[in-house]
């Protein structure tokens, strides 16, 4: 069986149950030294046309646990940029036999776009400002392991949500599983109508972040400050950062989360990323165990994942690393 | 050579008519109708029994794609797809490649138009605006008119410079030149690729804000209302652009308007999955926007309807949504659309339906057509209406070199079943052999 993982809103809640459950059993195998089950003698291509190294690398290390073997692609100086079709690249992708595809690009719905014409599974490495769940899917881990669950937590995504994928999947995701999600930002960041957006609006920080379990912030882009949709980044982070003054407004112990790369002194101040209620190292490794838990899941691999609550209580249980993990 | 369309119902808006009868059509011309018109000395009969006999429909507003993009549509295939949606007049636009700014592109226009091979309709074209529609300069608007152009637009590439908009009106209205306006301010909409609302949010893509549309509207009619130049604003898609346009009417500017179907039926939820043929300029707006569409169409505040027929190849519109062009085709689903989403929901009466699709854009671009008068169009220009024919539209089945409709699938009631333009044009394979004989 053949599944696509474009979006976390396409998905119900007992596939990102079974996807976290898998993320899990994975990375406890892995932490323990023992083996995963492998997807032999299958070919993932790597299709990025937006340059990701962080997000290339984790699927390709999660490819590699897996025994899958990877294709790279990368759009400068292929045909790519030499005017050919996405449709076209795709239909040749699919010719030239690769088993699956992990895609990134730049536009919303690409990866929606690859999946109709591909014919295998296509796992969605971020596609415009839409959707990155994988990312979510790591971020949820991350949740899990730390918090013991996701039910009933109060979650803010601070900063530029308009333009941000990581806040759309995130929202998602949270929110299916029970969460009460809440969107800081300034307005100008914030879309017009956020009625089919599964959260609250807030715009100012102290207020949204009231009693949050858990913070994620998102990276803002200087781009847009061009744009004028702030006026510069010291109004920003007087505004919006995440920071020890700003924390007290939130739980004693909030989670603060980004997925990277940070502004330091933007978003988040040193002693916010650093400190031991920053996740965020945790994210990055835990997107290693979802990716290879989409590969699997996609490929249509059976026999891992049969029970999501025994899941959440390892995922507990290994959240501090005993053994080496090579990220 | 004398053909009888008998026993229909007979809707003429250009003369209140809304009667049954017979109505017969003698060397191209229609020489009389009426109840109790004799078919003993008709050569062919058409048996019109529950069909009406329309003035022929008129579209002000289509893209042949030629000159320049022959691979989207051609002239004979554009022409063709009319007479199969029941048009013996359309509009075309000029935003071809090159643009259509000089005398002999309208030459070259009605030529092919005319050609054996085409389908058979007028064709009226709309001449560019500004020089190669930069908005800056003005087209040789004079020539062009001598040329056969009927009214002057920059359809995709609207004038953003006020000024040269205030002077394009003033020659026009000098010219007596209908000016169409696709409005759009672009500071607002730039980059934009659906409607700035929730279902963007969602998905993630750069909307358009309904204000974009609204304050060209608002600006265009004021130049109208103070230049006195007539000033015909292309398919409206938000109530606050209806809005903008009562108020024009009622300070008695020279401003008409026009909807085309897929505002009138599709939300900016259609585009689900980022469905590139739900991408439309103006974007898909909401139900409200559709429920005040409904309403100023039934008042009257909206003036016609117009198909937007624009056509575009496969590989242009299986790309990702922001890459994909605007619009859909529509040329032969306009009259079951408008048929199906208005005339049989009470929004519109037969006579103010084939009003919409026929006379009132035909008088707003001072065309010889949407009339039965004898002697008042060139030829007999008739269509024939099925308005109870059940069918369900098939893109794989259209005369239109393009597949890219948003109304694919759609189950529709209302069908054009004859054309005449002149002689038969166009006869659907739905209408009955039975119904038809042959002296
Ligand atoms: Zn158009």
């Amino acid at each position: 069986m053949i599944r696509h993982v474009l979006g976390i809103r396409q998905l119900e809640v007992r596939e990102i149950e079974h996807l976290l459950e898998l993320g899990t059993d994975f990375k406890k195998r892995i932490v323990e030294g023992r083996s995963v089950p492998e997807i032999k003698q299958k070919v993932v291509g790597m299709l990025f046309f937006e340059n990701s190294t962080r997000t290339r690398v984790s699927f390709e290390q999660a490819a590699y646990y897996l025994g899958m073997k990877t294709a790279n692609f990368s759009s400068a100086g292929s045909s790519m940029s030499k005017g050919e079709t996405l449709k076209d690249t795709i239909l040749t992708l699919r010719h030239e036999r690769l088993d699956g595809l992990v895609m990134r690009h730049r536009m919303s719905g690409a990866a929606t776009l690859a999946a109709r014409f591909f014919g295998g599974p296509v796992v969605n490495a971020g596609d415009g400002q839409h959707e990155h769940p994988t990312q979510a899917l790591g971020d949820a881990l991350t949740i899990l392991e730390r918090k013991g669950r996701i039910e009933g937590l109060s979650v803010a995504i601070v900063g530029d949500v308009e333009h941000s994928r990581v806040a759309r999947s995130n929202a998602w995701l949270l929110s299916k599983m029970g969460a009460d999600i809440r969107f800081v930002g300034p307005r100008t960041l914030m879309p017009d109508t956020m009625t089919m957006l599964p959260g609250k609006v807030c715009h100012d920080l102290p207020t949204g972040i009231a009693g949050a379990d858990v913070i994620i912030c998102l990276r803002l882009q200087r781009e847009r400050m061009l744009d004028g949709l702030f006026s510069s980044v010291g109004e920003y982070a007087s505004m919006y950062q995440i920071n020890r003054e700003t924390l007290a407004f939130a739980r004693p112990d909030c989670l603060v989360m980004h997925p990277g790369p940070i502004n330091r002194g933007v978003e988040l101040d040193d002693p916010a990323a650093d400190s031991d209620q920053s996740a965020i190292n945790a994210q990055v490794e835990n997107g290693i165990f979802v990716r290879m838990a989409c590969l699997y899941w996609a490929f249509g691999q059976e026999g891992m994942g049969k029970n999501f609550p025994q899941a959440i209580a390892a995922a507990k249980a290994v959240s501090k690393p005993k053994g080496k993990v090579k990220a | 050579m004398r053909i009888l369309l008998k026993g229909g119902r007979i809707l003429d808006p250009s003369q209140e008519l809304d009667i049954a009868g017979s109505l017969l059509i003698e060397n191209d011309q229609v020489v009389a109708f009426g109840p109790g018109l004799n078919d003993a000395s008709a050569d062919d009969v058409y048996d019109c029994h529950g069909l009406w006999i329309t003035p022929g429909l008129v579209d002000p507003h289509v893209h042949l794609r030629e000159p320049g993009d022959p691979h989207k549509e051609t002239i004979a295939t554009g022409t063709q797809a009319a007479a199969a949606g029941g048009y013996t007049t359309i509009c075309c636009m000029p935003n071809t490649n090159p643009p259509l700014d000089s005398p002999s592109l309208v030459d070259f226009i009605l030529d092919r138009s005319a050609s054996p091979g085409s389908g058979g309709v007028f064709v009226a074209p709309v001449g560019a605006l500004t020089k190669g529609m930069d908005g800056k300069q003005l087209s040789d608007l004079f020539a062009l008119k001598r040329a056969g152009i009927v009214a002057a637009s920059d359809e995709g590439f609207p004038i953003q410079d006020s000024m040269v908009m205030t002077k394009a009106m003033e020659f026009c209205f000098q010219l007596d030149l209908p000016i169409m306006a696709h409005c759009e301010d672009e500071s607002l909409s730039r980059g934009g690729s659906m409607n700035e609302g929730a279902m963007s949010a969602m998905l993630g893509l750069k909307g358009i804000h309904r204000s974009a549309e609204e304050i060209a509207v608002m600006r265009n009619c004021l130049l109208s209302l103070h230049t006195r130049c007539q000033l015909h604003v292309m398919r409206v898609s938000t109530w606050g652009a209806v809005e903008m346009i009562r108020q024009a009417k009622y300070l008695d500017a020279p401003v008409t308007c026009e909807v085309s179907p897929l505002h009138f039926t599709f939300t900016e939820e259609a585009i689900g999955e980022f469905d590139t043929n739900f991408k439309a300029l103006p974007p898909l707006r909401t139900r409200i926007d559709i429920d005040l569409l409904l309403e100023a169409l039934n008042d009257g505040t909206i003036d016609c309807i117009a198909s937007d027929h624009s056509p575009h190849a496969s590989h242009e519109v299986d790309v990702p949504f922001e890459e994909a062009p605007f619009g859909s085709v529509g040329l032969e689903s306009t009259v079951g659309v408008t048929l199906t989403r208005l005339t049989h929901t009470g929004v519109l009466s037969p006579l103010e339906t084939v009003r919409k699709l026929s006379t009132t854009p035909a008088r707003i671009l001072r065309l010889e057509a949407g009339t039965l008068k004898p002697g008042e169009t060139p030829v007999a220009q008739v269509t024939v209406i099925d308005p109870d024919l059940e069918w369900t539209l098939d893109r794989n089945k259209s005369f239109s070199k393009s597949r890219n409709t948003a109304f694919h699938g759609m189950h529709l009631k209302g069908k054009p079943v004859l054309t005449f333009c002149g002689s038969e044009i166009y006869r659907d394979a739905l209408f009955g052999n039975h119904r038809f004989v042959e002296a």
